[in-house]
């Protein structure tokens, strides 16, 4: 099954959709009265510090828990790839002459596929967390890795346990199908001859681990049966129970939104167990490798092993909620999944679902150990786009068109001028669009699309003598791709308002892109040279106040990705380290600045915060709008999420990109706004496209535009 | 001086009741039970046939039995400490039959003296360090009943173990 086949199953499952729509919204409200009172960046930057270390790091602590538990008479294992782990625990059974093991969650246990390892040998794991179970009998895996089973209803669910069961189930009743999951699973936990764990945390110091369940099926796992093995990867080693709590203090209230689970559990080798002749535990731990050490070593990719599984990037992922777990991930899940994929299965098995990452960034600023998930499966998709290619078409729009500013320049002006058959004026806002794309796919056609501007930015920025105002107080405007050839009113909108205060501005001789459309598409070659384009048409930083952006986008990218780029061109990398120093919002500008406005008109007006001015830029104009409108400030639920454009995402996964995007206009209804502004002209094409597809009325604005026509400076 | 020793104790008192408050809050959260008494109530209106595990050490109170895979109706345990931050119970389980009945009681009763109630799990962490430190241990952080969410995101209790808690706080300052 191709990607896009298996993503339209999932789009078309009402049941996924609403599921994981509830969940979306109940989380965010759940995380955020878990952490009440208490600073997340704070608690998140000593869990990503205490496991910042490397493999010598690790395999120290390795070696002192390891002492601490064989001291006392534990097994312990290093396993090497999955199969190896397997084995151990096939030969652990088989060794007690044992056919029954009862197992708690453990990702870890999906990693390597034990079940179907162990039931090819004869032997039979039981799942006992109730959404694992579930999925066991009914010969699925986990769509999510905190709630494995969150795709599935109740319905669905009684009806799985009906047929294992042979007895009836009320459809309606959950509590009566916990009780016969309750009653099933304890005749198991007594009837098997193993138990098995993973671990949340591995505490070096004692030789502890430390187990995070809700359910109580990790206590009765480690305690029922006369065996307790262990199976844990080696990036769950902590120094002592100060890191242990730290991270303890984290994981639930990033998974699941609760302050701590029922049971928190602290375990150590050989308690005391009637089953076994000398009253003692038998105890077996399965360290696994799997790639994990090499990995440890690596300068980036050793980020994705501060992973405490909390599964929270699922949680706050726009596509995933769009897809679920069975799409967006392998054998783990959401952001990290797309990661971990590539790290321990190979990228062939992360190729696809890699591009499935909008870009938006949420997931690195959620991410309870600080990990930056994004820019991992940024340099992933590089890595992937390299090695088993991009889309043929884009690759070759990206070196002979975009990678070319004059070529592309020259097309898209002969566009602006031959397109005149195809393009209409929308009835409700009046604005230039494309009436219809030949030969677009049905599944693309859900927005509008801009007509392209007959003139660009640049040409009537000089034309109309915008570059003949001098000032002593100057900043640099870098444009962008959407405002030269898309948007040109925006920025001659900024221009004109900076000028009226004084101001110069000065623009690139030539508009060159950016590079995000490659680096997003995986193609490292073709970004690097728009990055080289741009970076070398940008006036060096001296005399200007700052480097402005109406792209957030495009600001970000001068941020941080120019710096990845140029890394082996000491010039380059300086100039950009400085322009990127200097790159600003406009809207942070205007306030830094202490430029004032009062509001024209009654209209009510909403905002929504581009992904790239909130993640990449650390800016959002909701206060400053705020401020300035009053009452007539209505705030945007859910405003920083993503609107569904991600540039060629929206091409290439248009059905996604239309799922994202019709939440947003959902939310933008009940604002019941009649203006909503944005600062990105690639959130205005997509919303603004959305809108007039859905013949709905609201005026998409820049923030620019929206100064320009609805706002009046005060002296 | 006795005005200096005076104001130590109410300060102490202070800091204990914000902390009950604190911990009261997190464990009615978790739809605990939560009763406040006195040591001389609790003793009085304690009922051991109410009971078939109990391990109550500070009271010289205990009743034994092995749960097996049926069960126990109520088992009533004593903890070593309670978290404030988070409305835990901590419980040094590595008596397996402690363990046994902590896990298979229909409805579990913990109780602990104000005294042990400390602010933040850290708190906790040399306790941990100690009581696992030799060939076997088990402590548990225990926050309510036994709980599940994975059918449609529908909280649940009693998936596993315990279906009820209380929380039977000895006010001993």
């Amino acid at each position: 099954m191709t990607i896009h086949t298996k993503i339209d199953e999932k789009l078309n499952d009402k049941v996924l959709y609403q599921n994981l729509k509830g969940f979306a919204t109940a989380y965010k409200a759940s995380k955020e009265n878990a952490y009440k009172d208490l600073d997340f960046e704070v608690l998140r930057t000593k869990v990503h510090d205490l496991k910042d270390r490397d493999l010598s790091k690790v395999m120290q602590q390795f070696n002192q828990f390891k002492e601490k538990v064989e001291k006392h008479g534990c097994k312990v294992f290093q396993a090497k790839t999955g199969d190896d782990a397997c084995r151990y625990i096939a030969d652990v059974m088989k060794s007690h002459d044992v056919k029954y093991m009862v197992k708690s969650k453990s990702m870890t246990s999906e990693e390597i596929q034990l079940n179907q390892y162990l039931e090819k040998e004869g032997l039979s794991p039981i799942e006992t967390d109730l959404g694992e179970w579930i999925l066991q009998i009914a010969n699925e895996h986990p769509s999510h890795m905190v709630m494995p089973a969150i795709h599935k209803t109740r319905q669905q669910v009684a009806k799985i346990f009906s047929d294992y069961t042979g007895e009836e189930v009320d459809p309606e009743n959950i509590k009566a199908m916990v009780e016969i999951a309750r009653r099933f699973l304890r005749e198991y936990y007594f009837k098997a001859g193993v138990g098995m764990t993973g671990a949340n945390v591995a505490v070096a110091s004692t030789g502890t681990i430390g187990l995070v369940t809700n359910e109580g099926n990790a206590r009765l796992s480690s305690t029922v049966p006369p065996v307790h093995i262990v199976l844990v990867g080696y990036e769950k080693l902590c120094d002592d129970f100060g890191q242990a709590l730290d991270i303890v203090r984290v994981l639930p209230k990033s998974a699941t939104g609760q302050i701590i689970t029922s049971y928190t559990t602290w375990v150590k080798g050989r308690t005391p167990s009637h089953k076994n002749e000398d009253g003692i535990k038998e105890t077996h731990y399965v360290f696994l490798d799997n790639g994990r050490l090499a990995f440890l070593e690596h300068p980036k990719f050793k980020e994705a092993l501060k992973c405490i599984r909390c599964g929270s990037c699922a949680n706050i992922c726009p596509a995933y909620e769009m897809v679920g777990g069975h799409v967006y991930g392998d054998r783990y899940i959401g952001s990290i999944g797309l990661i971990l994929t590539a790290l321990y299965q190979g990228d062939e098995a992360a190729k696809d679902i890699l591009k499935m990452c909008i870009g938006c960034r949420a997931c690195s600023f959620n991410c309870p150990s600080g990990i930056d998930l994004q820019s991992l499966i940024s340099d992933l998709k590089l890595v992937v786009g390299k090695k088993y290619g991009i889309n043929p078409i884009k690759k070759k729009v990206f070196k002979s068109v975009v990678a070319k500013p004059k070529t592309m320049k020259s097309l898209l002006s002969l566009g602006a001028n031959f397109q005149f058959p195809l393009t209409s004026t929308h009835k409700l806002n009046q604005e230039k669009i494309i009436k219809t794309v030949p030969m677009l796919p049905k599944e693309m056609d859900f927005r509008k699309f801009p007509a392209l501007a007959s003139k660009t930015f640049s040409k009537r920025f000089f034309k109309e003598g915008y570059d003949q105002f001098s000032s002593q107080r100057k900043v640099f405007f870098y444009p962008g791709c959407a405002i030269e050839y898309f948007y040109p009113e925006m920025g001659l909108a900024m221009v004109k308002l900076l000028q009226k205060s004084g101001i110069q501005v000065d623009i690139p001789k030539t508009a060159a892109c950016c590079g995000i459309p490659a680096i997003a598409s995986g193609d490292p070659d073709n970004a690097k040279t728009m990055i080289f384009n741009t970076l070398d048409k940008l006036n060096e930083t001296a005399g200007y106040e700052a480097l402005l952006v109406l792209c957030p986008t495009c600001g970000g990218a001068i941020k941080h990705e120019f710096l990845d780029f140029t890394k082996e061109d000491p010039d380059r990398y300086k100039k950009a380290s400085q322009l990127g120093e200097m790159v600003t919002p406009v809207g942070k500008f205007l306030e830094d600045n202490g430029i004032k406005f009062k509001v024209l008109g009654q209209k009510n007006v909403t905002y929504h915060t581009p992904c790239h001015d909130s993640r990449s830029l650390g800016y959002s104009a909701e206060a400053f709008l705020s401020s300035v409108l009053g009452k007539q400030f209505i705030p945007l639920t859910d405003s920083n999420v993503c609107c569904g454009f991600g540039g060629t995402y929206s091409l290439d996964f248009s059905s996604i990109s239309n799922g994202i995007l019709n939440k947003k206009i959902e939310n933008i209804d009940a604002t019941k706004a009649e203006i909503l502004v944005t600062d990105c002209p690639g959130c205005v094409m997509q919303i603004n496209g959305g809108l007039m597809h859905q013949k709905k009325a609201v005026k998409v604005m820049h923030l620019t535009e929206f100064i320009e026509n609805h706002l009046v400076v005060v002296e | 001086m006795k005005s200096q020793q005076n104001e130590k104790l109410t300060l102490i008192i202070k800091t204990a009741m914000k902390l009950l408050d604190q911990f009261l809050e997190k464990s009615a959260l978790v739809g605990n039970e939560n009763l406040i008494m006195k040591m001389e109530d609790f003793q009085k209106d304690f009922k051991k046939e109410n009971f078939e595990y109990i391990h109550l050490p500070s009271f010289n109170k205990s009743l034994d039995i092995r749960a097996g895979e049926v069960g126990i109706k109520r088992a009533l345990i004593e903890a070593d400490f309670a978290i404030g931050e988070t409305g835990s119970v901590v419980i040094d389980s590595c008596n397996e039959n402690l363990r046994l009945a902590s896990c298979l009681a229909e409805k579990l009763d913990v109780i602990f003296p104000l005294s042990k109630l400390v602010a933040s799990m850290h708190d906790v962490a040399q306790f941990l360090e100690e009581r696992t430190s030799g060939a076997g241990g088990y402590v548990a952080f225990i926050t309510g009943a036994s709980r599940t969410a994975d059918i449609e995101r529908v909280l649940t209790v009693g998936v596993h173990g315990p279906k009820e808690m209380t929380v039977i706080i000895l006010n001993d300052l």
